[in-house]
């Protein structure tokens, strides 16, 4: 088959989605197809020119080229996913975020910033409640994702897991005296959160921040001064390489982030036969997290996060037995790209 | 103050101001939250479903609110329809931007709009005739999701304003008590008379027909059966004492100045007929009026704007062209008959039934909720705009109908649903 896989980014910027989109074309061409990513450049401010891009994808013809038919297209993000196709199916990575959840979260969204956002928000959502049912079929990056679509939009989309990028590649080390709290710093993955719950564990805890600070947190700047700062330690961009081996070698992973869309962190550690502390309110990552079988989850404050830090520092064999549990767990999800290439050309 | 504790009771309110000074009974209904018109705090401001902007021709007091109102489409409540001084002072005189005014003019009145307004500025053109024969009513609803007035005849020219529907409601306002209004009937009842006592109340401009009412009263052979009392502030009322003098109304006519609250109550239980005229109107609403009909007082009012559109039953009207006959006729026909003017107050007070705050609430949150509905179409217009106004640039509307036609199917599916042919 030839395939598309329609996708926007930002110009400059690479993240999961830009390594998804990639992954995927990998995998359908492993799978005998043709494929190739088409990439709208998105430009998310001001808002008022967000129509306008609406517009352009729906103006964009993919249905043939050169004579030779298109027999699929694959949409990923807004507002490429709205590209018309006769035989389109969308794999939701998220919506324009900004117009649904994060609306309710000013700090994190950008359009309830602007004096037109009210409109913008209904026009988005209006797009996508008439547009997206378009598609043939529609699944979701996770069932966090499914749900905001069925809770904002109406519209049912089967959740969709994919292994996370060079999933063969992690493995199991030593369990050394340290957790880690992986992913870029920034307010939504709320690493001040576990850098508070250090200060409040009974155990002598140590936590590793591996990820680039988009902006110093102003909670860092005073833990810093704090009696605890030894046990803090920033180790900024991290190679993919030393990623794995920090997976590895830690006692367990953290995650303490706010509505994640899907739980590559959970999924990392769970291949990497480590316990997770995630949050009750990260969204994507609880879907992987079995409560007490293959991690912890705490309520979102420095206190509980701590007790549960403590809990796996001091019971060294429960925080093996819980990431054994996690690889097991993970191999019966059957999370595969040739799965997730079958799902999306049925 | 008659809406909003009604509006409160059933609705979270939050009241945006640019004011210093904010009425204390105000703070006891809902919460103040300040803004700068220059840059307003869009984030608390969207926490809202729908801002209501009341914009009138008060340049202190709608400034602004209207600068907001521009950049944040909400229902716009129009208190006065002639609004062409207001922006004129606005964008001419304060701003110092002639070429907005000179915009404004020529996007809703063409070309004789703008010629127009060039010649306002060099001083060749009255400034009333620019204020009836170009109100701008509709500059102050350019960018809203709806338009409420108090005046139907005011609908039909904001109709014309695409995407943005217009409703004419009632001007709110709570009547007394039954029991109230017949102790006020009964004072009056207990008034000697003749001579019958006659009223004009409240900010007493030019508008108010001061000097034509004083001539009718000059020229009545039966003026010594009234006396008129004008209360309120004067716009010039060195003017209107030569006026009483040189028409020999000294004996009849006199000048109490402004009133309080206790004053007022007192004055419109003992008099007879309120006069209530205005030309040229600005198209605003009268709370005056309403106020009058709640005393069971009859009225006469000129035959223009918001009091055109009075019951005929209940108001005895005012040609503009005859103003002085009109006066005189309608005073011999209360002399005649005082009843048929009493049951004419009457009939007035019974209309207040149609303004009660409550179903002024309940249908401006109807058309609220309505135009959030429609809210998409004003995207999509805004969007066609931009577009057509790009694709004019470069493309000959004949070259390519295919794009046209693609074009407008796409913004309709987008905004609107998948009904494309």
């Amino acid at each position: 088959m030839k395939i598309l896989i329609a996708t926007s980014g930002v110009p400059f910027i690479r993240g999961d989605a830009e390594i998804l989109a990639e992954s995927l074309r990998k995998a359908l061409s492993e799978a005998g197809h043709q494929a190739e990513l088409v990439v709208i450049p998105f430009k998310p401010c001001p808002p008022s020119r967000i129509p306008e891009q609406i517009l352009a994808c729906r103006l964009l013809d993919l249905t043939e080229t050169c004579g030779v038919r298109i027999d699929r297209v694959i949409g990923l993000k807004f507002p490429a996913y709205l590209i018309p196709h006769e035989k389109k199916v969308i794999w939701l990575l998220h919506q324009h975020r900004a117009a649904y959840e994060l609306w309710e979260q000013p700090e994190a969204g950008d359009l309830m910033h602007y004096p037109d956002g009210h409109l913008i928000r209904e026009a988005i959502r209006q797009a996508d409640r008439e547009l997206i049912p378009e598609a043939r079929a529609v699944y979701a990056l996770s069932e966090n994702v499914s749900e905001r679509l069925r809770r904002y939009s109406g519209i049912a989309a089967e959740p969709l897991y994919h292994p996370p990028a060079n999933a063969h590649l992690f493995h199991n080390g030593s369990a050394s005296d340290y957790f880690f709290c992986p992913g870029p710093v920034n307010s939504t993955n709320r690493q001040w959160l576990a850098i508070q719950a250090v200060a409040q564990c009974r155990e002598r805890v140590h936590i590793r921040l591996g990820g680039e600070p988009a902006s110093f947190p102003q909670q860092a700047k005073s833990v810093n001064k704090g009696k605890w700062s030894d046990r803090v330690e920033w180790l900024g961009r991290l190679s993919e390489e030393q990623k794995r081996d920090l997976y590895a070698n830690c006692r367990g992973v953290i995650f303490p982030g706010v509505d994640e869309g899907y739980g590559y962190v959970a999924l990392e550690a769970m291949l990497a036969s480590k316990p997770v502390i995630a949050t009750s309110d990260c969204g994507g990552p609880l879907e992987f997290v079995l409560a007490d079988q293959t991690g912890l989850v705490a309520h979102p404050t420095p206190e509980s996060l701590a007790q549960a830090m403590d809990r796996l520092w001091a019971g060294r064999r429960c925080a093996a037995a819980m990431g054994e549990a996690g690889r097991a767990h993970y191999q019966d999800l059957h999370i595969s790209w040739p799965n997730v290439v079958e799902k999306l050309l049925c | 103050m008659q809406v909003l504790p009604v509006l409160a009771r059933s609705h979270e309110v939050v009241l945006w101001t640019d004011q210093d000074e904010v009425a204390p009974e105000v703070h006891q209904i809902a919460p103040i939250a300040r803004y700068h018109p220059g840059a307003p705090p869009w984030r608390e401001i969207n926490n809202g479903t729908i801002s209501i902007y009341h914009l009138g021709n008060h340049l202190d007091f709608h400034a602004g609110l209207w600068q907001v109102s521009t950049q944040q489409p909400g229902i716009v409540v129009l208190h006065d329809l002639c609004l062409h001084d207001f922006f004129f002072t606005l964008l001419v005189r304060h701003r110092k931007d002639r070429g907005a005014y000179l915009n404004a003019m020529e996007r809703w009145y063409g070309q004789e709009g703008r010629q127009s307004a060039e010649a306002f500025c060099a001083g060749g053109v009255s400034a009333e005739s620019m204020t009836q024969n170009f109100p701008l009513t509709r500059e102050a609803t350019r960018n809203a999701l709806g338009a409420i007035t108090h005046c139907g005849g005011a609908l039909e020219e904001l109709q014309e304003t695409p995407a943005c529907p217009a409703a004419a409601l009632d001007f709110p306002y709570a009547a007394a008590e039954e029991s109230r209004y017949r102790a006020r009937l009964a004072a009056r009842d207990g008034v000697p008379h003749p001579p019958y006592r006659l009223v004009v109340f409240g900010y007493l401009n030019r508008n108010r027909r001061l000097e034509p009412l004083l001539e009718a009263l000059a020229g009545l052979g039966e003026r010594e059966q009234f006396r008129l009392e004008l209360c309120g502030q004067l716009w010039d009322e060195s003017h209107i004492r030569e006026q009483i003098e040189r028409l020999g109304l000294n004996s009849i006519v006199s000048l109490p100045g402004f009133l309080s609250d206790d004053q007022v109550e007192r004055k419109l239980s003992t008099c007879h007929l309120a006069i209530n005229l205005r030309y040229p109107s600005m198209g605003e609403a009268s709370l005056s009026q309403l106020q009058f009909w709640d005393y069971g007082l009859p009225t006469l009012v000129t035959r223009t704007g918001w009091y055109a559109s009075l019951p005929e039953d209940a108001t005895a009207f005012v040609r503009p062209a005859s103003e002085v006959a009109d006066i005189q006729a309608h005073l011999r026909a209360f002399l005649a008959d005082p009843g048929a003017f009493r049951a004419m107050g009457e009939r007035g007070r019974r209309s207040l039934k149609d303004h009660h705050p409550q179903t002024y609430v309940d249908a401006m949150t109807r058309f609220a909720a309505e135009a959030l509905q429609l809210s998409r179409r004003a995207s999509a217009l805004a969007l066609a705009r931009s577009i057509g106004s790009d694709l004019t640039e470069w493309l000959p509307a004949a070259a390519s109908p295919y794009l046209l036609e693609r074009v407008s199917k796409e913004i309709y599916a987008i905004f609107e649903g998948r009904r494309r042919g």
